[in-house]
């Protein structure tokens, strides 16, 4: 690990001191027997698992396995048609009424115009003065509590808003301890968040687990889990196949048991070290200026897949945006070779992406549309359904009818509906921004083996991730963005992951 | 056979889960979702009927209804496009009302040439609509608030223009074309449309759904079996039509309503088969997505607005064919029932997608639904209060629906 999380740590230390004094042990979670069918499709096949307090719990397994469907039924969201829930030997029907009980999702439920200690006191009982008049000084050391319990240092009327991610992820944190949670469950939070953030959060829910409280996060993130968590439970088709110490699990052990018996995915997550040839220059940033960044200077040339990384904030996405010729530069310049196309996946597949009121076929098409345009200047919609369908078959998006809704999808599919429409387009320079954020070890293994494909002569890639795993995998070279510009390019092969985490 | 039953025996209760699954899938279907709402009405036109009898099953009385309201239906189209492109626009109702005073006054007070007064009023729906783009699109004022305005000052101007009252042609003033206005000309309802052409469309639209439902072939049917079974579907269809006089309705059809349907015809076409229609959809479902994919979400945008305000200046023409004469605010009524088309076209042959076809037939209901309590004795002082109603019943009815199949 690098030496920077250990100072943060330390001051949270000193922090966690002064709020421990209303801190309890958790009360112990039983699951007994728990089943799910939607329909004819069993979901959750009997889960047993028993959870004492003062433990960190990884829950993996791919999209579709049933961790959403167990953290949806705890939460009371949908209800079990058989098993039993119990806290402390009582049994309770759902987890979500429980102040003892917080969750945490991709999305905070923060509201980001108002204030840290606006949103702490939000839904909570008001703390008044007189009447009406809300005690506002009172407040405002509580929620000072509040966010110092979790190691944040910032003040309590910061609007959310000018928060970093990893912070926002913090405040949420403050807020379900501050209403007595004990028991957190911590949904993929870390999915968008870079490797120094995301530690920023894993270490502050550490520390409440050392105060007894019990912690389940849900990851994909191999790394994160083998270094935090105290046990790994693993999903796969609605049955827990894992249920072990993260101690006696090492990185492809647990790679093994996500992938279950296809052992072939295990190797494309591994490096590719072969030789490229090289072709010729495809597109340069001259000191290109935009937003937060610049000057950027970067070469693409054919059979290369370069990758950035780089923290949220550092403009990270803006170089994306830059070659791929959305964002125009306002100082410098963008050098495109003739008749060079470029397509983008965009970093968020939700607002960036997805249209979400049409079908497969019609988001994969969009960037291509004229190429389905007859003589009389319509469209030839069986020609263009045809082109989509194999696209749909040929990524293996699940359901695979080309016709079907875009917006019902899993995340993984979705991703690889935005792959598809970036294909289809057939550029010559890609970039392919957190390519796999929050997609399962699956989808990640058949993404890595896509953008590996992608490589020929005439053909760039730029890969813009916050996720080494994503630019030792595919990447030639490795650079990371600080202070709005590219440090010098390395070779994946002569870098490691601690030296990457380190640099950013 | 035997041997089969046995292998099925012990799944029986999957077996019936699998049923009600299967009737869920079928409610849950959006050809189903999708022609509910349709049903509804159907239901309550029967109901009608039997209530009223000959007054409300009238086919010249219904169709009447349509060619009269013909421009509110435009309006309906016009209030589409944009809303397609996720934008509002409240100004079609002042837009209407000025070509409608464009359309008469330059005749009347000014004796402009016809074809001239129709190129003035084309070329204000064009301005206005671009105007209202260039507001939302490149200054970024709020649609609402954009729309409200120029909607004002395009009502204003027609007032100013025209003196603010009343105008129709009088004995010594010039007239308006007699091919345009009056007894016989496009305006009037009892100039019908030619039926060859109307006898055409029904045909393509006959082997359109027969194409329609071959591509909806089950796997276990046989492709002659199909054939005969898409057949049988397409001869009840027609047997049930002529039974409710199909010819009736083809031969009442007047000019007015056949334009309409014209202009709905070019507008669907370029919304399904074009690549402008799908930027548009694109642009208005995710703005941010659209632009990253390549769309041009300003140009596409501000190409809605002013068809928007092209179809709306349409319509007012529309209007000044069918009275002859130009009223004060003619069309700033039209808005609610307008809105009212577009959103119950989402319900209607449509599953949460705005329509062109859902927008026409959703509008003609709802002049049914109103006409019906009218003719059965309420005040016609109540068209607004069943407008709003309908429009919210029909919406909230299917929103509810589609959250619990």
């Amino acid at each position: 690990m690098s030496a920077r999380p250990g100072v943060g740590l330390r001051k949270k230390r000193v922090a966690m001191t002064n709020g421990s004094k209303d801190i309890q042990r958790a009360p112990r979670l039983t699951i007994t027997g728990l089943k799910k069918s939607f329909g004819s499709n069993q979901v959750l096949h009997g889960i047993d698992l028993d959870f004492e307090p003062g433990q960190f719990i990884g829950l993996m397994g791919p999209n579709g396995a049933g961790k959403s469907t167990l953290i949806k039924i705890l939460a009371g969201l949908y209800h079990a048609d058989e098993g039993v829930i119990k806290l402390d030997d009582e049994p309770v029907r759902s987890l979500g009424s429980r102040t003892e009980c917080g969750f945490l999702h991709q999305d905070l439920g923060l509201i980001e115009d108002m204030s840290i200690c606006d949103n702490l006191r939000l839904g909570q009982e008001p703390m008044k003065l007189a009447g009406p008049i809300l005690n506002v000084g009172r407040e405002r050391r509580s929620a000072a509590d509040a966010i110092a319990r979790v190691g944040l240092d910032r003040g309590v009327d910061t609007p959310i808003s000018a928060l970093a991610p990893g912070e926002k992820t913090l405040v949420a944190v403050a807020r379900m301890l501050d209403r007595g949670a004990r028991i957190l469950f911590v949904d993929e939070a870390t999915s968008t968040l870079p490797v120094g953030e995301s530690r920023r959060l894993t270490d502050a829910l550490r520390e409440t687990v050392r105060d007894g409280a019990t912690v389940i996060m849900v990851s994909h993130k191999l790394s994160e889990i083998l270094d935090c968590t105290d046990r790994v439970v693993v999903l796969l088709d609605g049955d827990v196949t894992t249920d072990e110490p993260t101690a006696s699990l090492d990185r492809s052990a647990l790679v093994r048991k996500l992938v279950s018996a296809e052992s072939e995915s295990a190797e494309d997550l591994e490096p590719d070290n072969t030789f490229h040839p090289l072709g010729g220059e495809l597109l340069a940033l001259d000191s290109a200026c935009y937003g937060r960044v610049g000057p950027v200077d970067l070469v693409l040339r054919g059979g290369e897949i370069i990758g950035l990384t780089g923290l949220p904030g550092s403009g990270l996405h803006d170089i994306g945006f830059l070659v791929q010729g959305s964002a125009k530069p306002t100082r410098g310049s963008v050098r495109v070779g003739d008749g060079v196309k470029r397509a983008l996946v965009p970093p968020h597949r939700e607002t960036q992406g997805g249209i979400p009121t049409t079908s497969i076929r019609e988001n994969m098409t969009l960037s291509s549309l004229p190429r389905w345009r007859s003589v009389t200047r319509l469209l030839s919609l069986g020609r263009e359904s045809t082109d989509a369908q194999e696209m749909t078959s040929e990524l293996n998006v699940v359901p695979g009818d080309a016709e079907g809704a875009y917006q019902v999808l899993s995340g993984g599919n979705k991703q690889k509906v935005i792959f598809g429409r970036v294909l289809l387009q057939e550029p010559q320079v890609y970039v392919l921004c957190e390519p796999t954020r929050g997609v399962d070890i699956k989808t990640r293994t058949e993404i890595y083996r896509l953008i590996r494909k992608l490589r020929s002569t005439d053909v760039a890639v730029l890969v813009i991730s916050s996720d080494s795993e994503d630019l030792f995998a595919v990447c030639d070279r490795i650079g990371v963005v600080d202070d709005g510009r590219v440090t010098e390019l390395e070779s994946s092969e002569e870098m490691n992951t601690q030296q990457l985490e380190a640099l950013v | 056979m035997s041997s089969e039953s046995v292998a099925h025996a012990p799944s029986a209760a999957p077996g019936a889960a699998s049923r009600e699954s299967a009737f869920k899938r079928l409610l849950g279907s959006p050809l189903t979702q999708g022609s509910l709402t349709t049903i509804a009405f159907l239901i309550l036109f029967v109901a009608y009927g039997l209530w009223l009898g000959d007054k409300f099953v009238n086919i010249d009385a219904r169709l009447l209804d349509v060619h009269q309201n013909a421009p509110i239906l435009l309006l309906g189209l016009a209030v589409m496009v944009t809303l397609i492109a996720g934008q509002f626009d409240l100004s079609v109702g002042g837009m209407a009302t000025l070509t409608t005073f464009l359309s008469v006054g330059l005749v009347v007070d000014h004796n402009w040439p016809f074809g001239l007064v129709l190129l003035a009023c084309l070329l204000a729906g064009l301005l206005g609509g671009l105007a209202n783009g260039l507001l939302v699109v490149k200054l970024g004022v709020n649609t609402f608030i954009a729309t409200l305005g120029t909607g004002g000052i395009f009502l204003g101007i027609s007032n100013v223009l025209f003196g603010g009252t009343q105008l129709a042609p009088t004995g010594d003033s010039p007239q308006l074309p007699a091919w345009f206005s009056g007894e016989g000309s496009l305006g009037s309802f009892s100039e019908k449309f030619p039926s060859i052409i109307t006898w055409v469309a029904l045909a393509v639209c006959a082997v359109g759904f027969f194409r329609w439902l071959q591509g909806r072939r089950p796997e276990q049917r046989s492709q002659a079996s199909w054939n005969v079974i898409s057949g049988g579907i397409l001869v009840v269809l027609a047997a049930i039509l002529f039974g409710l006089d199909l010819v009736g309705w083809v031969n009442g059809i007047s000019v007015t309503i056949g334009v309409m349907v014209l202009i709905g015809l070019i507008l669907w076409i370029v919304m399904k088969y074009t690549t402008y229609g799908r930027y548009l959809h694109a642009t208005g479902s995710n703005p941010e997505a659209a632009r990253l994919a390549g769309v041009k979400t300003d140009k596409e945008t501000v190409i809605a607005f002013v068809t928007g305000g092209l179809l709306a200046a349409i319509a007012g023409v529309i209007l000044a064919a069918n009275q002859g004469a130009a009223s004060p605010g003619v069309g700033t009524g039209f808005l609610l029932p307008a809105f009212a088309a577009a959103f119950l076209g989402t319900v209607i042959m449509s599953t949460g997608k705005f329509h062109v076809w859902g927008t026409l037939i959703g509008g003609t209901f709802l002049l049914w639904v109103t006409q019906g309590l009218i003719v059965g004795g309420l005040p016609f002082t109540w068209t607004d209060v069943v407008n709003g109603a309908v429009l919210v019943a029909a919406v909230a009815v299917s929103t509810v629906f589609r959250r619990r199949a």
